[in-house]
């Protein structure tokens, strides 16, 4: 028997019982789409964590702390570092440290403090350090400041007028002009009355670009390294720290960095990288690996929450059952005159299994479509409710329900299954059927 | 075509430990020859629907073999005895037995639909079949909506379609008025005279039995003493 003659027959059988049949579809597309939109709540906030997770961090990169030692933990060293860019997949090995004092800085009428941070540019420029404006520094004398370094410049005066709730000056005391190419002054002190100090001019070339999340905010400058060098060897301390103490002068420091960041050249290379890390026993953190975690637990509660929808599913199947049990009783006569001139047993079966397969691809399409719409109107109509009812505003893109084509495809075949092993034990009495009392109507 | 060896069956009636063994045919020895027409007769309960039942495959022996084109047919599977009757026998049945939801049209081309044949072919033999036996303007009538005899007609192109060498006719006239059996056992002389298809009749009628070539009486599960069964 032909495939499309198959059809022909489940359509005529379908027809003689359209209430029925549309009431089965209709419970198989309700548990289908139960299971999707309660699934999609799962993807949905897996979804917004992950985004929230990853915004503004770059997903390539590691950052390593130190190095497990009998004491605790070892600052980074300059060996390290050189032992970091030479293994697989590092694109860049970035490292700063911060000075260990807080300079002042000068520009005209204008003063600030802010914190100086000596980097590294080559493999800043290699792990793709983005600037809001300006360049990147070219001599020793040049610097990139923080994007929110002006704010911190102000009038040098008694006048100044500071936010009450912020602690910023207020807005018209603070430098407003341009400063790419200014020459900002930075004075150092070595000593805590600052009796002695040095004053280094320095050419703002660039400026960062802005921080991703409102909150944060970057006031430092990031000078050279040779600058660096400079201030340690004014003050004569490791980091350029302030002398308290004469005799804590040292002449010979080792060079160790605040912050050290690995850059992978690729997202499929961290986890190796961070392995290969902890083996060497540095201290890491990387997105990547925090993702491995909140995606293994989405993908616990996913599990879960397809399980209680299979559920649904599982309750829409009875009704397939007994759609199938009754479309078999009643054709049963049908079935016997079928099987007498030659219908074979695999046949009828066949045609019974395609027909609860029917209803379930035919409920598997509503479902997904009454899920689609069920997950906007979610999308955009919780949100507004919750902001209603806890007066309380949704962090921005707060997604609720979230369908994967992955999803899809997990409930169309879950649906099908179902619906397929329903139809079986239907199925299996329709072959069953006695040809001599079916053709007497005694079924 | 079909020979009968040694055949016995019994029924088993009641529920279980309070069975009952009812024998129904004895030791019967038979054979139907190509191209005959062969009519067995007997009384209500004597066993010849039930022989009729066995050779169709409808229920299974109890004792003896049944033969059919040269192979033991009573051994086969359920599945393997549907594809036989499919490729080799036509049935012919008192009440018809035509599916009330399907026109005359579509009840004659089920047997087609069962064999995978292409539309277009299956178009062309139903014509043809529903032409021979005068129900061409019929074609989609439902059941409900014909007379006795065109039901049974449409029952004959049935069995006609997959131009079986054998076709068992059980009653073939039992549910007609005099004038349409008359037709109707015409129909089947010209088929067997024409097409050269074996009939084995079951009767109870003395009229349809005397258009076979022999006749074979049944009595209390027995081939009667004298019956030319051979």
């Amino acid at each position: 028997m032909r495939l499309k003659d198959r059809y022909r027959f489940i359509r005529q059988n379908i027809k003689k019982n359209r209430a029925r049949t549309f009431m089965t579809i209709l419970a198989t597309a309700m548990g289908c789409a139960f299971l999707i939109v309660l699934a999609s709540v799962g993807y949905g906030l897996q979804q917004s964590v992950v985004k929230e997770t990853l915004e503004d961090q770059v997903v390539t990169e590691v950052q390593v702390y130190g190095k497990e030692s009998a004491e605790g933990y070892d600052s980074i060293t300059v060996a390290d570092i050189d032992k970091l860019e030479k293994l697989d997949h590092v694109k860049a090995v970035t490292r700063r440290t911060q000075l260990r004092q807080m300079p002042n800085y000068t520009l005209d009428e204008y003063k600030s403090e802010a914190m100086a941070v000596s980097a590294h540019y080559p493999s800043e420029i290699a792990s793709g350090l983005e600037l809001s404006d300006g360049r990147l520094p070219e001599k020793a004398n040049e610097v990139v400041v923080g994007y929110h370094f002006s704010d911190t410049l102000v009038i040098d005066s008694e006048d100044v007028v500071y936010d009450e709730e912020t602690g910023y000056p207020e807005e018209q005391f603070r430098y407003k002009g341009e400063l790419i190419g200014q020459t900002i002054l930075m004075t150092v002190k070595q000593d805590e009355e600052g009796n002695v100090t040095e004053e280094i001019p320095l050419t703002v070339v660039g400026i960062i670009e802005k921080p991703g999340r409102e909150w944060m905010q970057d006031r430092d400058v990031y000078i050279s390294q040779e600058v660096f060098k400079q201030i340690e060897t004014f003050t004569g301390t490791a980091g350029g720290g302030i002398v308290y103490d004469s005799e804590e002068i040292e002449t010979g420091h080792l060079q160790v960095f605040d912050q050290v960041n690995v850059y992978a050249d690729n997202l499929e290379e961290v986890q190796g990288i961070v392995d290969t890390l902890n083996e060497e026993k540095y201290a890491t953190y990387s997105v990547v690996s925090e993702m491995k975690q909140i995606n293994t637990l989405f993908t616990i509660a996913k599990a879960g929450l397809i399980l209680v929808g299979t559920i649904a599913l599982i309750i829409a199947s009875i009704g397939i059952y007994n759609t199938m049990t009754m479309a078999v009783t009643e054709r049963a006569p049908d079935i016997g005159i079928m099987k007498a001139i030659g219908a074979n047993p695999k046949t009828i079966k066949q045609i019974f299994l395609l027909e609860s397969t029917y209803i379930g691809i035919i409920g598997a399409i509503i479902g997904t479509i009454v899920a689609y719409a069920t997950s906007v109107v979610v999308n955009i109509g919780l949100p507004m409710i919750l902001e209603i009812a806890f007066e309380e505003e949704m962090p921005e893109g707060l997604q609720f329900s979230s369908i994967p084509l992955s999803l899809v495809i997990i409930a169309v075949a879950i649906c099908l299954i179902v619906t397929i092993l329903s139809g079986m034990r239907p199925a299996k009495r329709a072959t069953q059927i006695d040809v001599l009392k079916a053709m007497r109507r005694e079924i | 075509m079909i020979q009968i060896k040694n055949l016995s069956h019994h029924f088993e009636l009641g529920k279980k430990g309070r069975k009952t063994i009812l024998p129904v045919l004895k030791d019967i020895n038979m054979e139907v020859r190509r191209g005959e027409i062969v009519s067995v007769v007997g009384k209500s309960g004597s066993g010849k629907s039930t022989l009729l039942n066995l050779i169709s495959g409808f229920i299974r022996p109890t004792e003896g073999e049944i033969w059919m084109e040269g192979q033991i047919v009573s051994d086969l599977s359920e599945a393997k005895f549907a594809d036989f009757r499919l490729k080799h026998i036509g049935f012919i049945f008192q009440s018809f037995q035509l599916i009330p939801s399907m026109t005359a049209y579509q009840n004659i081309e089920l047997p087609l639909i069962l064999k995978g044949e292409e539309e277009k072919k299956r178009k062309e033999i139903v014509v043809r079949m529903m032409e021979n036996v005068g129900l061409r303007d019929f074609q989609d009538h439902y059941p409900s909506e014909l007379s006795g005899g065109q039901q049974q007609r449409v029952s004959i192109a049935r069995a006609l379609v997959l131009e079986p060498t054998l076709i068992l006719a059980d009653e073939p006239t039992g549910s007609l008025d005099s004038e349409t059996e008359s037709e109707i056992l015409e129909i089947i002389q010209k088929l067997n005279q024409e097409l050269g298809i074996t009939f084995l009749i079951i009767t109870h009628d003395e009229e349809v039995a005397q258009i076979g070539d022999r006749t074979i009486s049944i009595r209390d599960g027995r081939i009667m003493e004298g019956a030319n069964a051979v």
